[in-house]
């Protein structure tokens, strides 16, 4: 029963290597007119499936921020923790992924100007910020408010990031999913499927065993200051 | 209705419940002392009725006016604070720090002669001794009282910390005076004559006795003009620390882009973005103003007095604005237009980390977090800024 976060984290790692072998060997190539380094492409299959995913845990990221702030949950703290954690995991897997793709498509590994680029390294960059702060904090209720604060208006660049490419597209492409233009092949929308359900399998997995692991951190914490009460 | 106020408080700090619905409230013209074990709370009741804590249930109010409640709501009004903490800038001036407190001019030298610190009125509080600071802290949480004939609340957090014992004597018998005068005083303290002192003694957790202290003299201080304090740009002029950190970093920008780039070379896009980079370090490196504050703990007291936290954000505009022109001399391409955008960019930049840093000043160790993680953010409003200005 212990475990079955981390099970569920390795059968999404499973579907995820499966993913990229997939990608890498059997989904079809693309268009050599459509793409100035059309092998590249085949990043895709990586790089949107991480971005969902880590979109994921920003969501899940806000609500347990949302519901420590109003309500005072622990289950909501953990699920901040936990959800901090799997975003940073995510967002560099799809950061990392993008930059090697883009160097290789557009020439340049990073675009300042482009939104859809900064916005998503900002959320990445938050998780960094929300794991390496609370590190450096003592636990108690004045840490969990700021990080949990930051979480949420941090959750502002979500719905930007969504939009991004729709409003405003300078580099990165807009949507190839549920478009009316349908332009995605039905191999390569079977191979972004199977990316898609891996990676909420995995974010599900890993967010499971990062509650359970801060419950035990923090069951660890009372203990060690009872044992402190009780030898004085 | 006290002047002092807490209904119903429930604090948290640490992993700890500090108070449990615990209420107070502190007449005109009484003196309350909190005594009781360190670590008991009585920093906490302190700092929440000052509205520094936030607190999971209740409010406080201070002469009938909000300070701060659960749901967050904020409110501000005349109060005197001294915390365990100085709570004051080294580069404070000690009759400054005074007459900012006071919040109006009158004779300070005098007040400062009879607590043995006349000569010291314009020495910044850095050249003082632990005593003496102790003596300008306690005095900035008394004097709003002392000029005032309406009751005004004070709130001490142990003052008598570092003083010797005439000087504790001293205090004790001006809170009696401040008392004679109308004045609503909460002190935490364990020292016996301050204790003396008070009507009623709360020892934690939770039992009241009444005091029978003596009874005191008020005698008002003639006080003149209302005055703006400014702090932040009277900080720095006087340290010149937004120079020395953000107008350092852009000019270093701009050296090292100088040694790697011909400017006359650069066009379009890439000569705006040479304007523009100097000023976007400058605004990059954050309010500098933030830093002193985290001195002693100065943010907490000035948080009291003004919602928004010290800058200097008009010396910011000058200062990203002549780096500014200077990137643009050495290029020899003259914009004004170019010169305002590298101003209010630097600045507003400046600005927003100095917000983002300020944010984490609950934390008990603010300065441990890496909130300089979050400002690549700021480099892509530049960017488009660039774009736009190069077209």
């Amino acid at each position: 029963m212990s475990i079955r976060g981390e099970a569920v984290a390795l059968l999404g790692l499973a579907g995820a290597g499966l993913t990229f072998w997939l990608g890498m060997t059997w989904a079809p190539s693309v268009s050599i007119d459509a793409f100035k380094a059309p092998e590249a492409q085949r990043i895709f299959y990586w790089h949107v499936p991480s971005a969902w995913a880590a979109m994921l845990a920003f969501g899940m990221l806000f609500v347990g921020s949302i519901f420590w702030f109003f309500k005072r949950s622990e289950w909501a703290w953990r699920l901040h923790v936990a959800s901090s954690e799997a975003g940073l995991a995510t967002g560099l897997m799809c950061v990392w992924s993008g930059c090697i793709w883009g160097a290789a498509e557009w020439g340049v590994p990073w675009d300042w100007t482009d939104i859809r680029l900064n916005t998503f390294a900002m959320l990445t960059l938050l998780s960094l910020y929300l794991v390496l702060g609370r590190r450096s904090q003592p636990d108690g209720v004045e840490t969990r408010d700021t990080f949990a604060a930051f979480g949420m208006y941090g959750f502002v660049l979500v719905p930007f990031t969504y939009i991004a490419t729709r409003l405003w597209q300078i580099r990165h492409p807009g949507p190839v999913v549920a478009t009316s233009e349908g332009s995605l092949n039905s191999d390569m929308g079977t191979v972004l499927l199977i990316g898609a359900i891996s990676f909420t399998v995995l974010i599900i997995g890993h967010v499971m065993a990062g509650m359970r692991l801060t419950k035990l951190e923090l069951r660890l914490e009372d203990l060690q200051n009872r044992y402190e009460e009780e030898s004085r | 209705m006290g002047i002092i106020e807490l209904s119903k408080v429930t604090v948290r700090r640490g992993r700890s419940q500090v108070l449990d619905s615990w209420s107070v409230s502190i007449d005109s013209g009484e003196v309350v002392c909190l005594s009781g074990d360190n670590g008991c709370g009585k920093s906490t009741v302190i700092e929440t009725a000052a509205g520094l804590v936030s607190m999971e249930k209740g409010s406080s109010e201070i002469s009938g006016q909000l300070i701060r409640d659960s749901e967050g709501r904020r409110g501000r009004t005349k109060f005197g604070l001294c915390l365990q903490d100085d709570c004051i800038m080294g580069d404070e001036l000690v009759g400054e720090r005074i007459l900012d407190a006071a919040g109006c001019d009158f004779d300070v030298s005098s007040l400062l002669k009879t607590w043995g610190l006349g000569h010291r009125i314009h020495d910044r509080v850095a050249m003082l001794s632990g005593g003496q600071r102790r003596r300008v802290a306690i005095l900035s949480g008394l004097v709003p009282a002392m000029v005032s004939s309406e009751p005004v609340a004070i709130l001490l957090d142990e003052p008598d910390s570092g003083l010797d014992d005439d000087s504790v004597e001293q205090l004790a018998q001006t809170l009696r005076d401040l008392a004679a005068g109308g004045h609503a005083i909460l002190v935490a303290s364990h020292n016996s004559k301050i204790i003396e002192s008070a009507d009623r003694v709360i020892q934690f957790p939770f039992t009241e006795t009444k005091g029978d202290p003596v009874k005191g003299k008020f005698s008002l201080l003639e006080s003149g003009v209302l005055r703006k304090t400014n702090i932040g740009h009277r900080m720095n002029l006087r340290t010149l620390s937004g120079v020395a950190n953000n107008g350092i970093a852009g000019l270093l920008t701009l050296g090292a882009m100088l040694a790697m780039l011909n400017p006359e070379q650069l066009e379009g896009r890439t000569l705006t973005a040479f304007i523009l980079a100097p000023a976007l370090t400058a605004g990059l490196c954050g309010n500098s103003i933030h830093r002193l504050t985290l001195e002693n703990r100065a943010y907490a007291w000035w948080n009291t007095i003004s919602a928004i936290p010290p800058n200097a954000l008009f010396h910011s505009l000058i200062t990203c604005g002549a780096i500014t022109v200077l990137a643009s001399t050495v290029t020899g391409d003259f914009d004004v237009k170019l010169i305002a955008a590298g101003a209010v960019l630097g600045a507003c930049t400046e600005a927003i980390v100095g917000l983002l840093s300020h944010a984490t000043l609950r934390l008990s160790r603010p300065n441990a977090v890496m909130v300089r993680l979050l400002t690549p953010i700021l480099i892509l409003p530049w960017a488009l800024v660039v774009d736009t200005l190069s077209v």
